[in-house]
């Protein structure tokens, strides 16, 4: 009957009302379609469900090129394209890739309302020495124990291990020093609580020199 | 000279130096070693006099600014004077200047990090699907610290999880708090009571220490006075202080 109707072949009048019901049905259908979910029909829709699905654990683009089947530059223009989308103000989520992991995470005006909602306070803090010696091996890694050390003049042993525990740090094998001795340098984890997409955007370290008055030091 | 003591909380050495450097007004380019010296021998002093530990990275740094100073105080060999030889003060100078960028830096960092706290994420979904995927009986390496890691994570989940619908908090008793209550109940107790006798009311651990710092602080003001017999039992009275 559909080819009857392709082919332009004048249809019977039995035909014709069939046709009619079934043109009804379909439209039904799609008005039903409609009030459902229509599916994703872009490759940008796709991959902002598998960054639902992965959360907090985020997702690399060669991940998601490999998950979608498409080369590298083309998910990165997909990943851009849905971070402008969610910058826009009507969206309470964005899209991150700090340390090259791609996540969602609120957007910080949320934030305030979650503090209701949950009735909590905010959670991990970091002391002012774990801050200046995470900033010493993102600023010099890969670095040793003993260098940080010279550099903050105490020991840094406990607060190497601590910070290896939050997963700020890894070990990045071992110098070629007397001793061989471990070398550290900063984790994706750093580099997503510091709001890092990668370690050049890290702030220019101050320059002091003489010819500056002497107060300008300290403010 | 006399010395205030400020109850400052320092990093270190180098930040102890940079701060002394910061009141001397002293010029950190055409430093005066002799000032930060005394200077710093009077911190450590003064640390000590409130029973204060002194690390020993201070007495560290100690020995450096000493060596310098009575290095000052021989004739310098000439070979000392070679190409490679870095003048002590310059040596702290350099130090004092890169610790200083650093200390500098972590307070932009900072800023950072604490919005990137006010910004979450939700769990992984799929989770069970990787779990079974993984799950082979066979040894794990790792040492505490990844248990460590482990367990945080694992903690962070948990309060993710935590039911919506429910938003009660249960809130600390202050010793502040306390002390109030225990003034009120004064009144009602017999001239001589036990630490037994205060904690009636109490159904926890949290607040068993509560009441007992409530009671250090109480006779520390004399509102109340304690004696401790001979098997261990804390028996009060009214302080001078009591009204």
């Amino acid at each position: 009957m559909i080819r009857a109707y392709e082919t332009g072949r004048e249809m019977t009048p039995g035909e014709k009302e069939n046709w009619e019901k079934i043109k009804d049905i379909v439209k039904k259908v799609e008005v039903l379609h409609k009030e459902n979910v229509a599916q994703p029909t872009n490759m940008e829709a796709i991959v902002e469900g598998l960054l639902y699905i992965v959360g907090e654990d985020g997702a690399r683009v060669e991940q998601l090129a490999m998950a979608i089947d498409k080369s590298i530059e083309d998910t990165k223009t997909i990943l851009e394209n849905i971070q402008q989308k969610y910058a826009a103000e009507t969206f309470g989520i964005e899209l991150v890739g700090y340390g090259s992991v791609y996540k969602f995470i609120t957007k910080k005006a949320v934030f305030p309302y979650a503090q209701e909602l949950f009735g909590t306070s905010k959670p991990n803090t970091l002391s002012q020495a774990a801050l200046e010696t995470l900033a010493i091996i993102a600023y010099k890694q890969p670095i040793t124990r003993v260098e940080i050390e010279e550099l903050r003049g105490v020991s840094a042993e406990v607060m190497l291990r601590k910070l290896q525990a939050r997963n700020l740090i890894r070990e990045a094998g071992r110098s070629e020093a007397v001793g061989r001795p471990i070398l550290y340098e900063v984790t994706e984890e750093f580099m997503d609580s510091f709001k890092l997409y990668t370690l050049n955007e890290l702030p220019d370290l101050p320059e002091y020199s003489k010819e500056e008055e002497n107060d300008n030091l300290f403010e | 000279m006399g010395f205030e003591v400020e109850t400052l909380k320092f990093e270190g050495p180098l930040d102890l130096m940079l701060h002394l450097i910061h009141e001397q007004q002293l010029d950190i380019f055409d430093l005066d070693m002799a000032v930060l010296t005394e200077q710093y021998i009077d911190y450590l002093h003064a640390m000590e006099e409130l029973h204060l530990e002194v690390e020993s990275e201070y007495l560290v740094e100690l020995a450096t600014l000493i060596e310098y100073k009575s290095k000052k105080l021989l004739p310098r060999k000439e070979d000392e004077l070679e190409d490679d030889y870095e003048d002590p003060k310059d040596k702290l100078v350099r130090r004092l200047l890169e610790y200083q960028k650093y200390k500098e830096v972590s307070h932009t960092l900072y800023d950072s990090f604490i919005e990137r706290q006010d910004q979450l994420s939700k769990p992984v979904s799929f989770d069970e699907v990787i779990k079974h995927a993984h799950s082979e009986d066979s040894r794990i390496e790792g040492d505490p610290y990844d248990l460590l890691k482990a367990m945080n994570k694992v903690l962070r989940r948990l309060q993710l999880s935590r039911p919506l619908d429910i938003k009660f908090t249960q809130k600390e008793l202050s010793p502040e708090d306390r002390i109030l209550q225990i003034k009120a109940r004064l009144k009602d107790l017999p001239e001589t009571f036990s630490f037994e006798t205060l904690i009636e009311d109490c159904d926890n651990l949290h607040e068993y220490v509560i009441t007992f710092i409530a009671i250090l602080d109480m006779a520390k003001d004399h509102y109340l006075t304690f004696t401790i017999d001979d098997s261990d039992n804390i028996w009060f009275r009214r302080g001078s202080n009591h009204d």
